[in-house]
């Protein structure tokens, strides 16, 4: 999950940049117009999106005003998806509540430790590059089910009589044991651990980002006697307060779409403390077949991801603006 | 340079075209006679050898199968159907059949009767009644099944608790667990499944009702104080610790073998009675286990039993080679090599002859699961009808979130969890 | 005299200051590094261990023998087909998929890039949009298209809509196009040279790097993918290592799971690989395209 979202955080980012950029690129002088090779090289990607965006986009709009079973068919039912969701769909609010739990659980978390540890190793001591590459690797196998299952047993144990490595570790600390997958107060914190666990993917975005700061800044602070806790919260941190507020933002977005986890590791229980708004759209879609419902369900899910990126939109020419008045 | 990469780049994309048609012609449906069918890795294997066996016999014909778990392959189903594309001979339940073959999904098997592909001559019509949609046969059982309660007989021993009787009920089993779990200090029962909604069918069998009214649109009893009563007792015993919490039951995950009665720490526990044979062979030959009868309702009007004709196998509508497939239903049914194979694994075999070629060659648990129907048999309620089409949406989306879970988990009073399971529950059938 | 000394022993001091403080930070960073490594390293642990001592000696990293079997038992699979038919099946998917995937990215990155035509910022606009479109607005439709179609249970769902390109390397390729002085083009004009010609000689050769990373990324997000498959394959010949996995370890009781643990260490072998051998055009990947773009 996270390399998607952690690469998409980068596009989206420059995709701001491009769409600022676009209408301006008009440099080519003694380029001619060439709109039949221009179409001929982009039309994969037209023909892609016509058939495989377009189309399906439409028929999705169409299906979430309707009740549409994908084995008795359906008929349109105006806004009575949008009505169930909201008024009478219990296991619905409780995968909003879900969904938003685990997003501010482990977002802050994964940021705050992916920050602390790119301020680490923003360093030029010997063997760095080794550790970044230590740190990286849960986040390049992460996505898997491979992962997923793996850390089902680390909290589960094998199912039957015998305890899982955490329990186990917990036991030699002279903790009481958790039954994690039992409650649902701790259940949704295996899945958080494991998210904070590949924080590899934003901690290389924020090397990159400190990388880019000017060492004449912190030559400044220096001789303004400035401590290094002082040059963190005076330099470091504002300037990189963009890219922080950004990932923030991407992240949430992203915590929208975890699906592999939830769906392998505790299966939405107990009682739909993990039912992930991805999980519960694909039960309603691909095991109970209401696909009109679930459409429903995938347009409101739009309009989230929306309000956050429009949200991140408005949010990050405010601190473009401010970092461009300090520098 | 140059030329080197367009010619890296044109053989990579010939190759690709390959490679994609080569995929695309391993996922044809081929000549072949396909079968599908759902289970555990101990029924993939023995219904793997049977093919086998078929296909040496028969060399022209090559069966392809495919398998899932339960909840997966009715997801599979439905998707086939939906696309035309079901296999042959599949595998089919009760609660679905009808469904099924009022669809126009299936065809009957009566004409292959008829042609004597198909030899019922040796099943005793009970066994058929349950595949028969408006009169005529679309599923041909492989076994017979019914819930049975396993008693651990040296735990009960060991506690000095006397039998139940075979007409118990629910009040009786209250007070054996107590007594279990004092005497004992484990699990009286050691199961998530007191709660699950077969029970409730059960409890509406035995009380002399449906739990859906006959046209599907609504529950079929008016009555809740049964499963009310039902809920408060899993919860008292719950608190007692002679059942587990939901907490506990959580830590148990996988199938039969992995159940606590296996590992010592529980008394009882009921299962379908096919599954039986895993439990018992987990626990090993020197553990002592009986199959008991279900227990019933304070007020029931009957047992809590019935005979449910199980794992069916029906020829789909658009079988091309519908006589190859009679013929196969025809060779699990009454192959006594074959059925050597399949060990009563799906049920009691319907074939008389085929149980009477069994009973020697029977394991203890063979012989006790022979037995214990043969006993129920007597006695057993009529089943109720299949299920209604938003069965599953019932049971995965009301009973077990809405009512089951946060009722044990003691979120919720049974009382709320009853009236929303009726509220919810009415508003998925109302849609039938 | 005094001055001196005093000098010398402060910077011996320094020194001493700066060295232990190395070995904080050494200590530090190393002990972050073991927790992180070690569910990878109990994973491979176990999968080799003897089937009694898994359980029993769970944390342990270090197996008191050898246990082999566990692969080839695992390699068996389930239901009679073996973990052969799911490696060639995820091959098959995260091969071709990002072979389609980096041809068809790098033509229209081209042809937005370097090509003027009508109508190319308002398509280049609605490209990028789709970047934000959930994936689950286009699921439910395209499983019922392709269902119609047929395809269900074959890999056309999963590698057909990949001749599309992807959005995301499109983006990146064209970044890194921009990247390349429009002289070389311009020179290459003057030759006599079409957009095709200039394409395959002369931007081609200059985005090695941008289609490797693509390609790599590409491959093991398909390699990871689960959801596509999940929604497509339904017949176990067709399952993807992902799937199996799933299915391997859901089949109700797990009895050997040294065999389990075996091949999760398997299915993540390509990716280590991967890692291990692009780390560098991985890591930059993420810090450029992350950042500058």
């Amino acid at each position: 999950m996270s390399e998607p979202a952690a690469v998409l955080t980068g596009a989206n980012q420059t995709q701001e940049e491009a769409l600022r950029r676009a209408p301006t690129n008009s440099r080519s002088r003694d380029f001619k117009r060439n709109n039949l090779v221009g179409y001929l090289f982009v039309s994969p990607w037209l023909i892609g999106f016509f058939l495989f965006g377009f189309i399906p986009i439409a028929i999705s709009l169409y299906l979430a005003f309707t009740n549409y079973h994908l084995l008795r068919g359906g008929e349109w039912v105006g806004l009575a998806n949008f009505e169930r969701m909201f008024t009478s769909d219990i296991r619905y609010g409780r995968a909003v509540v879900a969904t938003f739990r685990y997003v501010l659980l482990a977002v802050p978390l994964r940021l705050i430790f992916a920050l602390a540890v790119a301020l680490l190793l923003n360093t030029k001591r010997r063997g760095v590059y080794w550790f970044r590459a230590a740190y990286y690797i849960p986040s390049v196998i992460g996505g898997s089910v491979a992962v997923a299952v793996m850390w089902r047993q680390l909290f589960g144990g094998d199912g039957r009589v015998n305890e899982g490595v955490i329990n186990t570790l917990l036991g030699f600390m002279g903790i009481e044991r958790l039954n994690w997958f039992g409650n649902p107060d701790t259940a949704i914190w295996t899945l958080v651990l494991l998210a904070v666990w590949q924080f590899g993917s934003p901690m290389l975005i924020f090397l990159a980002g400190l990388r880019q700061i000017p060492s004449e800044f912190y030559e400044a602070a220096s001789i303004d006697g400035a401590s290094g806790w002082q040059k963190l919260m005076n330099v470091t941190l504002p300037l990189l307060t963009p890219i922080i507020f950004f990932n923030f933002i991407m992240q949430i977005i992203s915590g929208f779409r975890v699906f592999t986890q939830a769906f392998v590791i505790t299966a939405g229980n107990p009682l739909d403390s993990t039912l992930f708004y991805a999980l519960y759209l694909y039960r309603r879609a691909f095991n109970d077949f209401q696909m009109g419902y679930a459409s429903a369900m995938a347009w409101v899910l739009l309009l989230i991801i929306a309000f956050f990126t429009l949200l991140n939109f408005r949010l990050s020419r405010l601190w473009v603006f401010y970092e461009t008045k300090e520098g | 340079m140059v030329h080197h990469n367009r010619k890296v780049l044109i053989l990579l994309s010939v190759v690709a075209l390959l490679l994609l048609v080569g995929g695309a012609a391993l996922a044809q449906d081929k000549q072949e006679m396909r079968l599908v069918w759902w289970g555990s890795q101990n029924r993939h294997d023995r219904t793997i050898a049977v093919v086998e066996m078929y296909e040496a016999a028969h060399p022209e014909v090559d069966i392809v199968y495919e398998f899932a778990n339960f909840n997966d392959y009715w997801t599979l189903m439905n998707t086939q159907a939906a696309g035309g594309e079901l296999a042959c001979v599949m595998q089919h339940d009760y609660a679905y059949l009808s469904e099924w073959a009022r669809n126009g999904l299936l065809q009957p098997l009566d004409p292959f009767i008829e042609s004597g592909i198909l030899d019922t001559t040796n099943i005793d019509d009970v066994f058929l009644q349950g595949g028969r949609v408006d009169g005529q046969l679309y599923g041909l059982s492989l076994g017979t099944n019914t819930q049975s309660m396993i008693l651990d007989l040296d735990a009960f021993e060991a506690a000095g608790v006397e039998l139940p009787a075979a007409d118990w009920t629910w009040d009786d089993f209250d007070a054996i667990a107590l007594e279990l779990h004092e005497k004992l200090g484990t699990w009286a029962y050691g199961s998530p499944t007191l709660g699950d909604d077969q029970i409730w069918t059960a409890m509406m069998v035995s009380l002399g009702t449906n739990p859906f009214s006959a046209d599907n649109t609504d529950f079929g009893y008016t009555d809740d104080q049964p499963i009310i009563d039902h809920f408060n007792r899993l919860l008292r015993l719950q608190e007692a610790g002679a059942i587990m919490t939901p907490e506990e039951a959580s830590q148990y995950s996988g199938g039969p073998e992995n159940s606590p009665i296996v590992a010592g720490s529980a008394a009882m526990q009921y299962q379908w009675s096919n599954q039986v044979v895993a439990i018992f062979a987990a626990a090993g030959a020197e553990r002592h286990f009986k199959l008991w009868t279900m227990p019933r309702p304070a007020d029931a009007v009957g047992a809590a039993n019935y005979l449910k004709p199980s794992l069916f196998f029906s020829i789909t509508a658009d079988c091309a080679m519908p006589e190859v497939a009679a013929d196969l239903i025809n060779f699990f049914t009454n192959s006594p090599e074959a059925n050597d194979i399949l060990a009563a694994e799906r049920g009691v075999p319907v074939s008389s002859v085929i149980r009477e070629h069994l009973l020697p060659s029977l394991d203890a648990s063979g012989a006790e699961t022979f037995s214990f129907l043969e006993m129920v048999a007597q006695d057993a309620s009529p089943i109720f009808p299949p299920n209604p089409p938003g069965y599953n949406d019932l049971r995965n989306n009301v009973w077990t979130p809405l009512f089951h879970d946060p009722v044990l988990y003691g979120q919720i009073s049974v009382e709320e969890g009853v009236a929303i399971f009726r509220s919810e529950g009415q508003a998925i059938l109302s849609g039938n | 005299m005094d001055q001196a000394l005093n000098f010398e022993s402060h910077r011996h001091q320094r020194r001493r200051a700066n060295l232990t403080r190395g070995l904080v930070y050494y200590a530090g960073v190393g002990l972050l590094a073991v927790v992180m490594l070690y569910p990878v390293a109990w994973l491979v642990a176990s999968s080799l261990k003897p089937l009694d001592e898994i359980w029993t000696n769970v944390t342990s990293l270090i197996p008191s023998a050898l246990r082999f079997e566990n692969y080839a038992e695992g390699w068996q699979g389930f239901g009679g087909i073996s973990f052969q038919i799911f490696f060639g099946n995820s091959f098959v998917h995260a091969g071709v998929g990002t072979l389609f995937t980096v041809i068809s990215s790098a033509v229209v990155a081209y042809g937005f890039a370097r090509v003027k035509f009508r109508g190319r910022d308002l398509w280049f606009s609605i490209m990028l949009m789709t970047l934000m479109l959930p994936s689950q607005i286009l699921m439910i439709p395209q499983y019922i298209i392709f269902n119609e179609l047929g395809w269900i249970n074959t890999f056309l769902p999963l590698l057909i809509p990949r001749l599309g390109g992807d959005v995301f390397f499109i983006f990146m390729i064209i970044q890194f196009i921009r990247g390349i002085p429009i002289e070389l083009d311009e020179a290459a004009m003057i030759d006599g040279c079409s957009k095709g010609g200039i394409f395959f000689r002369i931007i081609l050769p200059q985005i090695t790097p941008a289609l490797v990373t693509a390609a790599i990324f590409s491959f093991y997000w398909t390699w990871e993918d689960f959801l596509g498959p999940l929604v497509y394959l339904q017949n176990p010949n067709m399952y993807t290592v992902a799937l199996a996995l799933r299915a391997y370890t859901d089949l109700g009781s797990v009895n050997n799971w040294g065999a389990v643990f075996a091949m999760l260490t398997l299915s993540l072998v390509p990716v280590i690989l991967i890692f291990v051998f692009f780390q560098r055009y991985l890591v930059e990947g993420i810090a450029t395209t992350g950042l500058k773009g």
